[in-house]
């Protein structure tokens, strides 16, 4: 086997392996987003169902949590390729760059298509 | 181990012999311990976990104590392991410029390895991480790391401003301000730990229950197939759990990286 050959082998393990822990880590972070939605709202729902004394707040705001969250999770990940978003630079997974998350702007998120690495 | 599992191993209990299935449980992760000083009781878990600690230490000190430019023997092996670790968890996520939380990163992944397979040596037979008072603290030092190189790398306006990524309309983040926090803040933390801890508990669980089954079917009768269908059963939970007890190490370590990666990022 000729050493260009080996190059691109060891490129192509890399490459997977990348692809492994920004799948691993995306997975995660998802299931986290659908966790602390529902979390976060059916406190918020909780809270003010004690307020105004309609218990029924409570699962109320856990659906809007999940709601949301789905929603999220959609816009954010829903679109992105199955290309290499770039985790080792900051990636999908907590705090990047517009560019590296691919999500450049409300209004047309498919327009960061071009800068996939 | 208490209770049913001793009841069983001692005595005759075997279907059909008036006597019920002792069905394990919670009661078969609390240990008698060894010794007790004050309030404190030292457990078979923590007599594991110390040993863990000293086989990692043990190995790679006796690996590198004297390192050879060609090496040889057991700092083979050494390097073999940290480069593993290397090129399988660290430079996916962190790149080149992480190679200093190599050391961090091949600890952790032993460290716990070793206290998971502890599972499936005879004698020891016990997961440490299936307790989960050992999945915490290792959970605290990865948290607390990246949010520490997180304040320092961005600072703490710049770190939580950048958890919810920009262009967002107005609306929609103030919308996902309260998810993003408990998320970053609790629940990353939580399903990390817990992660590691439930596969290592569940796993346990399932051999204790199939090899106990094996056992108490066991009689000359019709009982004889049940026990060899639980025996094999056994041996395949035990092939499954010699996968699972690296592929947790490795999904640990792997997550702790990418965490440090998106706290070591500075905002653009």
């Amino acid at each position: 086997m000729s050493s260009g050959n080996d190059a691109s082998t060891q490129a192509q393990k890399r490459a997977a392996a990348e692809g492994r822990a920004q799948g691993l880590d995306i997975g995660w972070t998802v299931f986290s987003y659908l966790l602390a939605g529902m979390a976060a709202y059916g406190a918020i729902g909780w809270l003010i169902g004690r307020a105004v004394h309609v218990s029924l707040l409570f699962p109320i705001g856990m659906l809007v949590g999940l709601a949301i969250s789905l929603g999220f999770i959609i816009y954010r990940y829903g679109r992105v390729g199955p290309g290499r978003g770039g985790l080792g630079r900051g990636g999908l997974g907590g705090t990047a760059s517009p560019q590296d998350r691919g999500v450049t702007g409300g209004s047309s998120p498919r327009g960061r298509q071009g800068d996939e690495r | 181990m208490t209770g049913d599992v001793g009841v069983l191993a001692s005595g005759g209990c075997h279907i059909f012999s008036g006597c019920g299935f002792p069905a394990p449980g919670l009661q078969d992760f609390e240990w008698k311990p060894f010794f007790t000083i004050g309030s404190f009781s030292f457990t078979k878990p923590m007599l594991l976990a110390i040993l863990a600690a000293l086989v990692v230490i043990v190995f790679f000190w006796m690996a590198f104590r004297s390192p050879k430019l060609v090496p040889r023997g057991m700092q083979n092996l050494g390097e073999l392991a940290i480069l593993a670790v290397r090129d399988q968890i660290l430079r996916p996520s962190l790149g080149r410029k992480g190679d200093s939380y190599l050391p961090l990163l091949v600890s952790l992944f032993f460290f716990i390895y070793i206290m998971n397979v502890m599972e499936l040596i005879p004698l020891l037979q016990f997961p440490v991480t299936s307790r989960i008072g050992f999945v915490w603290p290792l959970v605290f030092i990865v948290y607390f790391l990246y949010l520490y190189l997180g304040v320092k790398n961005q600072g703490a306006w710049g770190y939580l401003r950048n958890m919810i990524p920009p262009g967002v309309p107005a609306p929609i983040y103030i919308i996902l301000v309260p998810v993003e926090l408990l998320r970053f803040f609790v629940f990353q933390p939580f399903t990390l730990g817990v992660r590691l801890f439930g596969n290592m508990f569940a796993g346990h669980l399932l051999l204790t229950i199939f090899t106990l089954a094996s056992w108490y079917l066991l009689s000359l009768s019709v009982g004889l197939v049940y026990a060899a269908g639980s025996f094999a059963l056994a041996i395949f939970v035990f092939l499954l759990e010699t996968l699972v007890t690296l592929l947790q190490a490795f999904i640990f370590t792997t997550l702790t990286a990418t965490y440090i990666a998106s706290s070591v990022e500075p905002a653009h």
